[in-house]
């Protein structure tokens, strides 16, 4: 589970956050949508420890910032940033060792295989284009086996088959009882896949919908509702 | 923790392998030890025939450096920008399960490393050049190595990871440490000046009891004195202080509870200096507090032509809207160099002492600057990464033209502050002032261009270094030739015509130089 409450992000006098609070249940995709600007990455960045914020962050009802929440905590962020002399192979040892995870010789090649990064095990991190970096950070994030995964952007740059295999990831991923928040304006990409959606502007979140809420709606007529606006930016 | 020595294991060996694939990087292993080799002979025989070879001078010298780098050192931490992280590590790193302190140190390791080298060197010279004793250097060694990681790891921790001081407590820390650096140098300065300045008065400053007991710095020099000159009471007193407030620090660093607040202030930093690290790759002298400030005029153009001309407009467009026009700081440095020619050459009367041979006092200088600094990335090499340049239906060579136009005139505005004051002083005719300006002119055009010759040759194969060497390599070469019909034109007929004949040379060579460079206007994949 991820819990979300009363989070609130200044930069300097400007309110990026302004007192959100969503729960994403364990085992669900959660969505967060909204125009640019809306306070999205901000949030994602303060689920990820990467800001400072007043408020709470729960992983799995532990403080997010706790050791034993990042154990089971994966993150993929907007833009990858690769080692520059670790290869694909690497990345993937060094995150089973930094999470002590439990992921197999055979899990490594099988994730690698997926997202057709196995004949490219041996290239060195500034050698990846922003694709092959994005396709990295995802089998990294999921490398580690988590219980709740963050994602932000994360088909931007991908190719259709690995769009594709990451849908398919998440809907395995849901199965399993992870919990999955996306962040994304690529509202086509997530519509088959979630459970709670919650609509951010101007760092508030204007309306959240549960996939019975909306019942059989399209994701673009909801989003468009409550926005007001004619396009997804 | 392990995670973390793989990451340095496995980064450390796949960079070795990668430079050992690199032909370059056996040219830079040499040339830098044969750097070092000269300079370790040059330093010995200045030390040890200049009778320094004492270990109160070493004292001295540690001194020195011990009450620059440990404030220094503290206001980096203090501005949390004294740790270097990159977008990899808050990416990877940052997210680990690992304590934010361990972090910390993760990427203190780097600054530990350089203690274990400086300390290394510091024991070898000790013993080599200042008849330091073995044991006494091992000592120092360990102090610096052991005691000074500690103190700094501490001072890292404190800085980075309290959560609990206000971040004026640190505008504070960082204002007081300036204070002291200032009021140190100041109080050096009274004493240089009231007195003879010497080595020895140096020596004195820091053998007083009252600089010995300065906290933290003071007695870190207390414990380098009770290693190579021996135990006194305020050597002893000092360096229980400082074992006791390192042994402190790290007490406090321990206890102190560090939830990773600090990777907000670590991730803006890694960001901005990876910004201006790709900005200084492409040679653009970058002040972030400018940038941040710099406000853009309003301005218009009128297109006084079509297709590759479209590109010198355009350009135009862009100066008139910056606030110094087509002038920065290479401006500045150009009147501040001719401004420092004229006062040298006025107050020493260069232009009887040394007659005819005054004239080449500025082309000298403007040569040296030419060729030393590697120049600086300006509007025109942006043109390379436009792929708009490229689709412009007009020739690479007047493209070239037109996109290093402003140059051509920037350099005309340097060359005549590099040479004017100069001039004036010198008492160099009129006809010769404006030779030397041309000359700078067509010095300037001619490292522009040999420099893209240098990359379209070159490309990313042998990475800066190389092309810069290349680049070299041409403008000499092209020095070469010009100057075989200059001397003989300067002896036969006049320094005039010589000049004349220099810049008519190097113009054609230049030109040539361009048109063989203008290949990279006609494609934008480079070599490698």
């Amino acid at each position: 589970m991820l819990e979300i409450q009363n989070l609130t992000k200044k930069y300097g006098s400007h309110l990026a956050v302004d007192h959100v609070t969503f729960t994403v249940p364990s085992g669900q995709v959660g969505i967060l949508l909204g125009p640019n600007g809306a306070g999205k990455s901000t949030i994602i960045k303060s689920i990820a420890g990467l800001l400072r914020y007043e408020g709470g962050v729960g992983i799995d009802r532990m403080p997010a910032r706790a050791l034993e929440a990042k154990r089971i905590f994966a993150y993929v962020p907007e833009i990858p940033a690769m080692f520059d002399a670790l290869t694909v192979r690497e990345h993937l040892e060094y995150v089973r060792r930094a999470y002590d995870s439990n992921i197999t010789e055979e899990g490594i090649q099988h994730l690698l295989a997926r997202f057709e990064l196995d004949d490219k095990q041996g290239k060195l991190g500034n050698e990846l284009s922003k694709g092959m970096m994005q396709k990295v950070s995802i089998c990294c994030a999921l490398a580690i086996q988590p219980k709740a995964i963050l994602l932000d952007e994360p088909m931007v740059g991908l190719d259709p088959a690995a769009i594709k295999e990451l849908k398919e990831v998440v809907m395995e991923l849901k199965a399993n009882g992870v919990t999955v928040l996306i962040s994304t304006h690529m509202l086509e990409m997530v519509k088959d896949l979630w459970d709670v959606m919650f609509i951010m502007e101007r760092g508030k979140i204007i309306g959240s919908f549960t996939r019975e809420q909306a019942k059989d709606k399209d994701i673009e007529d909801l989003f468009f509702q409550i926005t007001g606006g004619g396009e997804a930016s | 923790m392990k995670s973390f020595f793989y990451l340095y294991q496995k980064t450390i060996k796949n960079r070795v392998k990668k430079a050992l694939k690199r032909p370059v990087a056996y040219l830079g292993v040499i040339f830098i030890s044969l750097y070092i080799l000269m300079i370790y002979q040059s330093f010995q025989v200045f030390i040890l025939e200049g009778q320094f070879n004492s270990t109160d001078n070493l004292v001295t010298l540690l001194s020195i450096i011990t009450f620059w780098l440990i404030p220094a050192n503290l206001i980096s931490y203090a501005k949390r920008k004294g740790l270097l992280f990159r977008p990899s590590e808050v990416h990877f790193v940052f997210q680990a399960p690992v304590s934010p302190k361990m972090v910390l140190m993760f990427a203190g390791v780097k600054s530990f490393a350089i203690n274990i080298l400086i300390g290394l060197v510091i024991a070898i010279l000790g013993v080599a050049w200042f008849e330091a004793g073995i044991l006494q250097a091992g000592m120092y060694f360990l102090f610096f190595v052991v005691f000074e990681s500690i103190l700094e790891a501490s001072a890292i921790i404190f800085c980075y990871g309290n959560e609990r001081l206000p971040a004026r407590f640190f505008h504070g820390l960082v204002l007081a440490m300036y204070l002291f650096i200032a009021a140190v140098a100041g109080l050096a300065a009274f004493l240089m000046i009231t007195k003879e300045p010497s080595f020895g008065l140096l020596k004195e400053f820091f053998a007083l009891p009252a600089i010995q007991l300065i906290p933290v710095v003071g007695w870190n020099i207390s414990a380098t004195r009770l290693i190579f000159l021996g135990p006194d009471l305020v050597n002893l007193v000092g360096t229980s202080f400082f074992l006791c407030s390192t042994l402190g620090m790290f007490l406090a660093a321990w206890r102190m509870k560090c939830t990773g607040a600090y990777y907000e202030d670590a991730m803006k930093f890694a960001d901005d200096y990876q910004a201006r690290r790709a900005k200084q790759k492409k040679g653009i002298v970058s002040i972030p507090w400018l940038e941040k400030h710099k406000k853009l005029k309003q301005a218009s153009v009128e297109y006084k032509g079509t297709y590759a001309k479209a590109i010198y407009f355009r350009q135009m467009l862009e100066y008139k809207k910056n606030p110094t026009f087509i002038f920065g700081w290479n401006t500045l440095l150009c009147l501040g160099i001719g401004l420092l020619v004229g006062a040298v050459s006025y107050f020493n009367d260069l232009g009887s002492e040394i007659g005819m041979a005054k004239v080449f006092i500025i082309p000298g200088v403007a040569s040296y600057m030419v060729f030393v600094f590697s120049g600086y990335a300006t509007k025109w090499s942006k043109e390379l990464e436009n792929a708009y340049t490229y689709l412009i239906p007009d020739t690479p060579l007047r493209k070239v033209w037109y996109a290093t136009k402003i140059e051509h005139i920037r350099s005309l505005a340097d060359g005549l502050l590099i040479t004017l004051p100069g001039a004036i002083t010198l008492g160099i005719g009129p006809v010769m002032a404006v030779l030397t300006i041309f000359l700078y002119v067509c010095l300037q055009a001619n490292r522009l261009y040999y420099g893209m010759l240098a990359d379209a040759i070159v490309g990313n194969i042998l990475g800066n270094t190389g092309r810069t060497l290349v680049k070299m390599l041409l403008q000499m070469l092209a020095l070469s030739i010009a100057i075989v019909p200059t001397v003989i034109a300067g002896i036969f007929v006049g320094v005039e015509m010589g000049f004349f004949l220099l810049i008519l040379f190097m113009g054609v060579l230049t030109f040539a130089g361009a048109a063989i460079a203008s290949v990279s206007f006609q494609r934008m994949e480079v070599q490698g």
